[in-house]
């Protein structure tokens, strides 16, 4: 329970929905013997809670609830345009987790779902079948942590670890874990696995106090970080999104200075920069009700694909790779 | 603002005792009842009913985000789990006949039991329910609950609705006593008030981007430079990015704005200057 002004809410996942056929997975059991005290909720189908109209997105956030659904075909997704591919060929994506456990500000999950609610599908073996199928006959890049953090979520239903041990050994196959958690103790016992890419998403301590709720400051993560390099795993930084808020240049600056006194950048597996950009429609929404943060009140341009980022992007991306190249050579920088 | 909506006139007396309610003569429609911070109805009996009401209500265009309705009445316990008069917040409403499920955001803290509610069409006694001619999923059942819900939720978020039920008695019930179901809600009515007071401040603490001096001052210039409507939106839309941008009260625009222009092209020139101002980072 958290007080605020004259009200108290209720702690996050106070109440658990689950679709009845979920009931009998093992995941789902292991779900609620974790939440005890929540109370549980029978649904027909997750839609029903999940995709109800006028739903208030950050009251949600205030006391998020999650839902526990058995997904269906497709499984993987073809990765959008939008997002660096980092080379491989057959980029997909997987949700087996919808929405997050943290609060961004700049967060696009906010225009691209109706709830805050956090949806977990727990047929998480139909996921690995689909993958098993596709591997056999090509190459597969698989982003696993999408629509959500899933090594947050790891005290709430361990699929890090799962997707870790899956992955584990076979051709033909890889994925990165992306997040910005500090969590790297939940998958720390796993021998490096070549076809994992650890990949902490960074931001600048004034961006991550001010416009990343819940997320943890940028020290832990680079600790995370630093612990998974020394550990052997390929580690990713991904340096987004940039944020425009006063002094950028010299805050994003001091900021790499920052991250490569901690990591070593001679053992860091490769790098993105990425600006704050966002599907037309859903900046379009998001806007409309985000009247309490900075980041969608700059003047942004809208490309030809319909994507929105900064009038100044280029000259913002320029300049982000001027400064990291100081630090990793540029055949190592994707952006 | 809390609206109330109860099927009988005995269920909303305790509510209207408690907040001294005042009758309001000039709705036709329905007995509806007035406060300083909360309107009442009372719809009669059925979901058709209550949705009727519900939708009256809340569809004066006046409740926003900072408005919350309930539905107060008793129900049909199906199973023996808690004592009659226990108040209930239903998490779950399923309607009967079309098999649909309707669900609050339950996302403050509150002294009540949680359950599911059966809306029907027909009073459902236990005698039907143990000879299998009804078949019941849920702890409860009403006859209101889905139809208010629905109709709420055409104009609210899920959490500023809510449904309340004091259980009045276990399906068997041959006759409604008035008196008894008054005094239920009655012994609810502290954990009710307890819960409406916290749903009233949760639903208003959002502070607005404009102060009423600010409002004014965006209505004045619209006035003055005769901007069209979607100038205006305009207006507000590049004052509320400056705010959030600069953290700062809007500038003072009056050696923009002299006096009110006479021809558009005027309100055209000076509307550019405030665009040009309000925009620059």
């Amino acid at each position: 329970m958290r007080r605020s002004e004259g009200y108290s809410l209720l702690n996050r996942f106070s109440h658990i929905y689950i679709e009845q056929k979920a009931l009998s997975y093992p995941v789902t059991d292991r779900i609620l013997k974790r939440f005890p005290r929540s109370v549980k909720v029978v649904v027909q189908h997750y839609k029903d809670v999940f995709n109800r109209t006028h739903q208030d997105f950050r009251r949600q956030k205030d006391s998020p609830k999650l839902i526990l659904a058995v997904k269906q075909e497709p499984f993987l997704y073809q990765g959008p345009e939008i997002c660096e591919d980092f080379g491989n060929k057959n980029f997909y994506y997987a949700s087996c987790v919808l929405n997050c456990l943290y609060d961004c500000d700049y967060c696009y999950l906010q225009g691209l779902y109706a709830s805050a609610n956090i949806v977990i599908f727990v047929n998480i073996e139909d996921f690995f079948e689909d993958v098993q199928k596709r591997i056999e006959y090509e190459n597969l890049y698989l982003c696993i942590s999408y629509d959500t953090d899933l090594l947050a979520l790891e005290g709430v239903v361990p699929y890090a670890s799962k997707w870790i041990e899956f992955a584990g050994g076979k051709q033909n196959f890889n994925i990165e874990l992306r997040t910005r958690s500090a969590n790297y103790g939940a998958v720390k016992r796993f021998t490096p696995a070549e076809q994992v890419v650890l990949a902490w998403s960074l931001s600048p301590n004034e961006v991550a106090r001010r416009y990343e709720k819940l997320a943890p400051p940028l020290e832990t993560r680079l600790k995370a970080a630093k612990t998974a390099v020394e550990d052997g795993w390929k580690v990713r930084l991904c340096f987004e999104p940039i944020l425009k808020i006063q002094n950028w240049q010299e805050i994003y600056s001091a900021f790499l200075k920052n991250v490569f006194e901690i990591i070593p950048a001679d053992r860091i597996f490769d790098a993105n920069i990425g600006l704050f950009r966002m599907n037309r429609e859903q900046f379009k929404r998001i806007s409309r009700f985000r009247t309490d943060t900075d980041v969608f009140a700059y003047s942004m341009v809208c490309s030809g694909e319909g994507i929105m980022s900064y009038a100044e992007g280029e000259r913002m991306k320029d300049f982000m790779h001027r400064q990291l190249i100081r630090y990793l050579p540029g055949e190592k920088i994707y952006s | 603002m809390i609206y109330v909506v109860t099927a009988l006139p005995w269920e909303a007396r305790p509510v209207i005792e408690r907040y001294n309610l005042k009758r309001d003569d000039n709705c036709k429609f329905f007995p509806m009842f007035k406060g300083s911070n909360m309107c009442l109805i009372v719809s009669g009996i059925g979901k058709m009913a209550s949705a009727i009401a519900a939708a009256y209500l809340l569809s004066g265009g006046n409740a926003g985000q900072d408005a919350a309705i309930v539905n107060i009445g008793v129900c049909g316990a199906v199973k023996q789990q808690y004592p009659i008069g226990t108040p209930v917040l239903i998490h779950k409403i399923t309607d009967h006949e079309t098999g649909r499920d309707y669900y609050s955001d339950i996302l403050l803290e509150h002294p009540f039991a949680e359950g599911s509610v059966e809306t029907h069409n027909q009073i459902v006694r236990r005698e039907y329910i143990d000879s299998g001619q009804s078949r019941v999923c849920t702890d409860f059942v009403d006859m209101e609950a889905s139809g208010f819900f629905q109709a709420a939720s055409r104009f609210l978020s899920p959490h500023q609705i809510y449904v309340i039920k004091i259980i009045g008695d276990y399906l068997e019930v041959e006759e409604y006593d008035k008196n008894k179901i008054t005094g239920l809600i009655a012994r609810a009515m502290d954990d009710i008030h307890g819960f409406l007071e916290h749903v009233e401040r949760y639903c208003r603490h959002d502070e607005p981007v404009f102060s009423d001096a600010e409002q004014q001052q965006l209505e004045d210039i619209k006035k003055r430079l005769r901007l069209t409507v979607t100038q205006g939106h305009q207006l507000a839309k590049l004052a509320a990015k400056y705010k959030l941008r600069t953290g700062k009260p809007l500038p003072d625009f009056s050696d923009i704005i002299v006096d009110e222009v006479k021809v558009k092209a005027e309100g055209r020139k000076a509307f550019e200057e405030i665009r040009r101002i309000l925009a620059a980072e």
